[in-house]
């Protein structure tokens, strides 16, 4: 008799259990379907004790409660501060997020907290995908923050290092894309920029808008730098990858140059 | 009683009063029943055709599913953002909305209260059974891919909404005006040959004394012809401030390149564009600006005006309400022979290759998701786009809808260069202010290029501050709440059996939110480095 209560207090226990798991997943839902504050009000109205899972989702749909204050801001920050002492994917999870309000959530960002919060992260769990994405996030401050002055070369050369980190593909082919655009923006030479965009499309996957600059970007950048061939490879393959587009025209007639570049550089061969 | 027993009307019609109170005072709902589902769509499209055509969808649509309802809410432009932020913020919104990127004040709609529809646009339209566009994704079959859609994402890689229609500008003139000035109704075929005419209706009003412009002249029209004619001379400029090789210039880097010194109100290139922009202004009456372009279309029905420059979104209202046979030309693009300013032509200006517009997205909070996806895939089929063409002679987004024959021409678009969004005079809210606000100082005996240069440099630094900050504002809105949708989506891919979908989903996110956040630092670093240099262009 006494088995049988055990049983079926334990069986009651674990469908508890799973309807709280439930509960959450629900809100977890709504926050990826940009319902942020739908999940909120569901996660308030939650019975029963907090679970660790529960404490993490109700700071992460305070991040983005409209309206933002920054007393919740700082409240999440406390919670994700204490949720991220752990060891697992959560911890990870609520160290990475935490290290985000300082670099763009609290009004006054403090890139300097970010930057050490990202590294405190790599260092604890480096192979935690969130640890993964918090070095993607300090390579952007390394190349563009604060403090000054850095000559640009310097800030490349600083992201830079942080690839041999990464572990995750389409993370090292963000990072490379970013060391890349930062390059053409600072004015640096084609060549600087180049080897990081070839490498980005060469991990590959990118979609969208994303995807259509990256290529018609390596076409025209290795133009400027001379690489012909490649920049006609790259030229075509836009033209026959995006084929509604507004660059056509433009495409076409960089085409048209890069022929007249190429037989002056034949008629100049010895 | 006896009375009502003679008078067996007013028996009859007190038994009617009776019930009428009945049922007005207990039910809301209209004697015959409704449907049980009914959405609602909502856009700012008024003019002559597309209400017609949406109309005859819809009443197609609601023949082949008798459980929905349709209604269209017809909100006029001049009130539609408060309008529809205040009944988007109470809960109240439509389930199908239009939307635009240019409409000022509204970029952060989309992130707060539309949903994606990017996994149903990549499966065939059902509607589109035994069509050219069978078994081809929903994507695939808009006749620009959903170009629009695509880059006003505030997740790349997401697709928020369907388009309608398709739409370029077009000159509009009256054949009998043009003959009696010109002596023949040929097109002009260079922008020299527009002048021309300009001029020879000059002399035709002095000449007969009628009050005739070349130009029907407005604030909307005028500045869509201004842009038209600006961005010719710019190309050149705009292939020198291409830094990234993007082949294409945003707006943001226009204005950074601005504080950072590169160009001026009085750069060549810039002032061979405000030359032209002088010329076409002159072409209008005195004090067009404080018009709007129902002004203009008056002035043009009244005869008062040899032509009309906007949009083919007023072709039908136009065909059906003027009083004269009207010719529909394209405006002769500025090339490098040009004897004024063709020295600063690098090439003539292209009108793409089309593209689609009239985008309709889906309202994230909708009671009936399923109907309103089912709605906007019949609206968008090659049947229910042909409706909407037919009725509205507004031309389809979908391919394989037969182009009435009147409306033929518009697809005809001019070939050449297209090398950024805006050209410079209306780059950001703040920027187009101070070009309307300074734009009297180019027009009239008195204004003049220089002049207009001088007030615009002196005006545009703090504009082109403001726009920029407003831009990282901006792009911030579009971040923050990222990082909660990568959390609920990682959280998600570890919980549920089609993890998958959801991871790659956060990874489309962690990318498009990685790049928007380099974006905004270049941004905020442009503006910093403005900041130390003190930069006041003049």
């Amino acid at each position: 008799m006494r088995t049988l209560a055990r049983l079926a207090l334990a069986g009651l226990l674990a469908s508890a259990g799973r309807a709280a798991t439930d509960d959450v997943r629900e809100a977890w839902q709504l926050v990826a379907d940009h319902l942020g504050r739908d999940a909120y009000v569901r996660l308030d109205q939650l019975p029963g004790p907090a679970t660790r899972e529960r404490t993490f989702a109700q700071a992460v749909v305070a991040i983005d409660y409209q309206p933002v204050t920054q007393s919740r801001l700082q409240s999440s920050g406390a919670t994700l501060a204490e949720l991220a002492r752990g060891d697992d994917e959560l911890a990870a999870g609520a160290a990475y997020l935490q290290a985000r309000l300082y670099q763009v959530h609290f009004q006054e960002h403090d890139y300097a907290r970010a930057a050490e919060l990202y590294e405190a992260l790599a260092r604890r769990q480096p192979h935690s995908h969130w640890a993964q994405l918090g070095l993607v996030k300090l390579a952007l401050l390394r190349l563009y923050a604060p403090p000054e002055p850095a000559a640009p070369a310097d800030r490349i050369a600083a992201a830079a290092e942080l690839r041999s980190r990464l572990e995750e593909p389409a993370l090292v082919r963000d990072l490379e894309l970013q060391l890349g655009r930062a390059a053409a923006f600072y004015s640096l030479p084609p060549d600087t920029a180049l080897p990081h965009l070839l490498a980005a499309d060469h991990i590959g996957g990118l979609v969208g808008q994303a995807n259509e600059e990256l290529i018609v970007m390596i076409g025209e950048l290795s133009l400027r730098a001379g690489h012909y061939a490649q920049s006609r490879t790259y030229f075509e393959r836009y033209l026959r990858e995006f084929t509604y587009n507004m660059r056509q025209v433009t495409v076409r007639r960089r085409l048209e140059d890069l022929a007249t570049l190429e037989a002056q550089a034949r008629k100049a061969r010895p | 009683m006896s009375l009502l027993r003679r008078q067996p009307g007013l028996l009859l019609l007190a038994v009617a009063f009776v019930a009428s109170c009945y049922w007005v005072f207990t039910r809301s709902t209209p004697i015959v029943a409704q449907r049980p589902v009914t959405i609602r769509l909502a856009h700012w499209q008024i003019e002559r055709g597309p209400p017609e055509g949406i109309a005859a969808a819809i009443r197609r649509y609601e023949e082949l599913n008798p459980r929905v309802k349709v209604e269209q809410q017809l909100i006029p432009g001049p009130i539609y953002r408060q309008w529809l932020r205040s009944n988007l913020a109470g809960d109240n919104g439509p389930d199908i909305i239009e939307w635009g990127a240019w409409v000022e004040g509204h970029r952060d709609l989309p992130a707060r209260y539309f949903a994606p529809i990017t996994a149903e646009l990549a499966k065939p339209n059902p509607y589109n059974r035994g069509t050219s566009q069978e078994h081809i994704p929903w994507e695939k079959t808009f006749h620009d891919g959903l170009i629009g859609p695509k880059r006003d994402s505030p997740d790349p890689g997401q697709i928020y909404a369907v388009t309608l229609t398709e739409t370029t500008v077009r000159l509009y003139v009256n054949a009998t005006l043009l003959r009696a000035i010109t002596g023949s109704d040929a097109a002009p075929r260079t922008f020299d040959d527009l002048r021309r005419i300009f001029a020879l209706t000059r002399r035709y009003a002095a000449r007969t004394g009628q009050h005739v412009s070349a130009l029907a002249g407005s604030r909307d029209n005028g500045r869509t012809l201004a842009e038209t004619v600006f961005a010719g001379p710019l190309l050149g400029l705009d292939q020198r401030l291409d830094d990234d090789g993007y082949l294409y210039l945003y707006n943001r880097k226009v204005l950074a390149a601005y504080l950072a010194g590169r160009w001026n109100y009085h750069h060549p290139n810039v002032t061979a564009g405000l030359t032209l922009v002088r010329e076409v202004a002159q072409a209008m009456k005195p004090g067009f600006l404080q018009l709007r372009r129902d002004d203009a279309m008056l002035e043009f029905f009244r005869g008062e005006a040899l032509a009309l420059f906007y949009g083919t979104w007023d072709a039908t209202t136009l065909r059906q309400m003027v009083p004269f046979e009207m010719l529909i030309m394209k405006l002769p693009a500025v090339t490098p022979d040009d004897p004024e300013v063709g020295r600063y032509v690098s090439g003539p200006l292209g009108e793409g290759q089309g593209e689609t517009s009239v985008a309709l997205y889906l309202n994230k909070t909708t009671a009936h998701r399923e109907e309103v996806i089912d709605f906007l895939r019949f609206l968008t089929s090659v049947p229910g786009n042909q409706l909407f063409t037919d009725h509205s002679l507004w031309l389809p987004a979908i391919n394989g809808v037969k182009v009435p024959e009147a409306i033929k021409g518009f697809r005809d678009y001019s070939v050449g260069y297209a090398f950024g969004q805006a050209p410079y005079d209306a780059l950001g809210s703040n920027v187009g202010m101070v070009w309307d606000r300074d734009f009297y100082h180019l027009t009239g005996d008195q204004g003049s290029v220089e002049q207009f240069a001088a007030a615009l440099d002196r005006d545009m630094p703090v504009a082109i501050r403001a726009d920029l900050k407003e831009d990282v504002r901006n792009t911030l809105l579009l971040v923050k709440p990222q990082d909660t949708v990568i959390i609920g989506q990682a959280n998600l891919a570890a919980a549920s059996s089609d993890g998958e979908k959801y991871r790659r989903r956060q990874a489309e996110v962690e990318t498009s939110q990685t790049m928007s956040e380099g974006i905004l630092y270049q941004t905020r670093r442009a503006l910093d480095a403005a900041k130390e240099r003190g930069v006041q262009p003049r």
